[in-house]
């Protein structure tokens, strides 16, 4: 395959992850989301990587997992506390924040 | 060796204020001794310049500032003896201020303002630029505003601050703009070469503004002096801005004396001694021979004399017998400086000046009795008082000298053509000069007015001392008191003081040769219409001391023998006497009608309306706060509070970033 069906795969799920972003309300759904754009980032890390023949991007792309796992817990962790204030996670109830 | 070091007769205190400000709390007596000390060492280098420079040499140092402008000092025969009274003067009363503020917790700030004051009093006179002197007249100002408002906490004495502060700042005002004018003046000669600074010499350096005054036109130099004097007017509390004076003695006593007597406001009368070549340089165009800043000089500095003393004779406080006493002597000196200016030229300076001198040796030493007696008694009324001189011998004693200076009591035997020398106090060989320099003028230049002034007001001036001594020393206690003498910290800088109030005058023929060069030693000339010279008649000599005994006798047949009683002519019903009591309705017209009516209700209250109904409610509440409020009543929307609005803001401004970054490289 050559690089750009990768580049091609990537663009999809990133935009499959903003259109959800954009068009969901629930919060879990959301979180899924944005893992969604991350892992089309890091397939695009990998596939130059290995287009290049350099392992940096590969290194990257693990550590951006590390930290996509730790910032998906902080989001799950937020949505608990959220639904235990205000037994709803959707987001559109929540819009205390405005004018 | 001295002279090299002259700046640290300003800089000792500075630093005193600085660390008994900050560390005071933690010295003995609230940090008096840094003062003291400090003042100490400015005295001895007063001395040591003194006698480095006499008899005819000048200190003069500067250094550039801005703008054509210098910082320096100038140290001649006429700063000099003002050197070296302030630093005297202030050294015995802060001496006398760790007895008398003794049981004041607030010691550390009533000593660090003091010295401030002093470093400040030091400033304007070894000031040898017109603006420098100008910083330090308004910096002797604050002190003398934080100081009259030393116990702040009382409701009279912040008002009396306050219109301290209000009254000195309109004649503040007329100094600067003589300032200003003077600059404009100085800078046009400068610009079209007519004066030619030398090097080392700055555009408002004393001695470039005596080299200039043939220069300035002759209107404009009576308009700067007058405006110069406007601000003396303020300083030294002459009519019609002489108010906030007796006012002022709401801070504390010593405060009075070395602010309110002895330096701050002869400040006012050194100004015009300082810039006296301008003074008498302006035309006569009012009458003839006469001056026209002199004449205004002469006039409201006589008709001060006379009409704080009458003042003087009613009050009850003894320390606003002392203020009016202080407002009335300060008008003789700018008598002087007029009078005798117009027929005796340079010698005037020497004469104001010695009465100034000699005034503040006998008027510091008449407040710090005072302030013997309050501290004593606890009251400021002499009718409380009375029978004290037995409970106070020392001050009683010294306060007698000082009435007796005050007066200007002495034997003019070499005056009478008698074989022997002129025996007196140093207010007798001060005052007498006044009034023989004012009949000089009234002979000469046809107007004998300055001269009834001065005798009158010296008449005045005896009656209301003497009251104040025999009612607070003579007669049975008035009260339930018990008082005591004061500590030696304080009776002793009344000795001192009283030695000098008795002795000073011997120096006058030394001090009058001395001073009088000042300005031969600035090279300049100073014009006189001299008269002829005139042999007074044994009557007009001997007629300030017959005044003045006649005024002790006044005294001492009513209220010590009380031979005539009082009662009837001192009550409500006598207009004379309610209108005296009443400060001719000075406070009432400047408060009620100056402060109230006028700047209150009339200035005040339209700048409010301007303000508040213009400005801000039709400028600004309907034109530019409601556009405002309605555009953001409009922007505010955006800010949805729903997350998903501004990702897709977000997302949507990426990509049109994303496209204008595509389009500006070109697009490949």
């Amino acid at each position: 395959m050559s690089l750009y069906s990768y580049l091609l795969i990537s663009i999809i799920i990133f935009t499959i992850g903003v259109y959800g972003i954009i068009t969901q309300r629930s919060g879990i759904k959301i979180l899924m989301c944005i893992e969604l754009l991350l892992n089309s980032a890091n397939l695009n890390l990998v596939a130059f990587s290995s287009y290049n023949g350099n392992a940096t991007g590969q290194v990257f792309a693990i550590f951006s997992i590390a930290i996509a796992a730790a910032e998906a817990a902080i989001g799950f962790a937020i949505l608990v506390a959220l639904f235990r204030l205000k037994d709803t996670i959707n987001l559109d109830n929540i819009n205390i924040l405005r004018w | 060796m001295f002279s090299e070091y002259a700046a640290l007769i300003v800089l000792l205190p500075v630093i005193a204020f600085v660390l008994t400000l900050f560390l005071g709390k933690k010295l003995y007596s609230g940090g008096a001794l840094l003062p003291i000390a400090a003042i100490a060492g400015s005295f001895i280098t007063s001395v040591g310049v003194f006698l480095e420079i006499y008899p005819d040499g000048m200190v003069q140092q500067s250094l550039p500032w801005f703008a054509g402008m210098n910082v320096g000092i100038l140290i001649d025969p006429l700063a000099v003896v003002m050197l070296m009274m302030v630093t005297f003067v202030s050294l015995l009363i802060h001496i006398y201020a760790v007895g008398y503020m003794a049981h004041d917790p607030a010691r550390p700030r009533y000593f660090a303002e003091t010295s401030l004051f002093t470093a400040a009093m030091l400033s304007v006179i070894l000031s040898d630029n017109i603006l420098q002197f100008f910083i330090s007249w308004e910096l002797v100002g604050l002190c003398s505003f934080l100081l009259i408002g030393f116990w702040y906490h009382k409701p009279s004495a912040a008002a009396a601050a306050k219109k301290a502060f209000l009254v000195t700042r309109v004649g503040d005002v007329l100094f600067l703009a003589g300032i200003v004018l003077l600059y404009v003046n100085m800078k046009s000669l400068v610009d079209s070469r007519a004066l030619v600074l030398e090097p080392q010499s700055f555009i408002l350096q004393f001695k470039t503004m005596f080299e200039a005054i043939s220069l300035i036109d002759g209107t404009q130099l009576t308009y700067i002096t007058l405006l110069f004097f406007g601000g003396a007017v303020g300083k030294s509390g002459q009519f019609p801005l002489h108010g906030w004076l007796p006012d002022a003695m709401e801070g504390p006593t010593t405060v009075s004396a070395l602010i309110h007597a002895a330096t701050m406001v002869t400040a006012g009368v050194y100004l015009v001694a300082r810039t006296f070549p301008m003074f008498v340089a302006t035309p006569s165009t009012i009458s003839a021979g006469v001056p026209d800043s002199l004449l205004i000089v002469t006039y409201v500095g006589g008709f001060t004399a006379i009409f704080a003393a009458t003042m003087g004779l009613v009050m009850n406080d003894i320390k606003r017998v002392l203020a009016y006493s202080t407002v009335s002597q300060l008008g003789y000196m700018m008598l002087a400086l007029g009078t005798a200016g117009t027929v005796l030229g340079a010698k005037a300076v020497g004469i104001s000046m010695f009465h100034l001198i000699s005034h503040a040796f006998f008027k510091a030493l008449l407040f710090l009795c005072a302030g013997s007696v309050i501290h004593a008694v606890g009251t400021n009324d002499i009718r409380e008082m009375g029978g004290l001189f037995s409970k106070m011998k020392i001050t009683g004693t010294t306060m007698f000298i000082a009435a007796l200076a005050l007066a200007g009591i002495g034997f003019p035997f070499a005056g009478l053509g008698l074989p022997i020398m002129n025996i007196g106090t140093a207010g007798f060989f001060s005052k007498d000069a006044i009034i023989e320099g004012a009949f000089e003028y009234g002979e000469n230049m046809h107007d004998l007015i300055p001269y009834g002034f001065a005798v009158i007001a010296a008449l005045l001036t005896s009656i209301y001392i003497f009251r104040l001594w025999f009612m607070a020393f003579t007669g049975k206690p008035r009260s339930e008191r018990h008082p005591h003498e004061s500590p030696g910290v304080m009776t002793r800088p009344l000795m001192i003081l009283a030695v000098f109030a008795l002795l000073f005058g011997f120096s006058q023929a030394g001090f009058y040769g001395y001073v009088e060069k000042n300005f031969e030693l600035m090279d300049v000339n100073i014009a006189v219409h001299e008269g002829e010279a005139l042999h007074p008649s044994a009557i007009i000599t001997l007629l300030p001391v017959i005044v003045g005994v006649l005024g002790l006798l006044i005294s001492y047949a009513i209220y010590h023998k009380r031979l005539i009683d009082m009662s009837k002519i001192v009550s409500s019903g006598n207009l004379l006497y309610k209108l005296l009591l009443n400060r001719y309705y000075e406070p009432k017209l400047s408060a009620d009608i100056i402060g109230v009516k006028l700047t209150h209700d009339v200035v005040a209250r339209s700048g409010e309306f301007i303000d508040r109904q213009i400005i801000d409610k039709l400028i600004i509440d309907n034109i530019i706060s409601n556009t405002l409020l309605k555009l953001g009543g409009i922007v505010r929307k955006l800010q949805t509070g729903v997350v998903q609005n501004y990702a897709s803001i977000t997302i949507l401004g990426v990509a049109l970033l994303l496209v204008l970054l595509r389009l500006k490289s070109g697009g490949t």
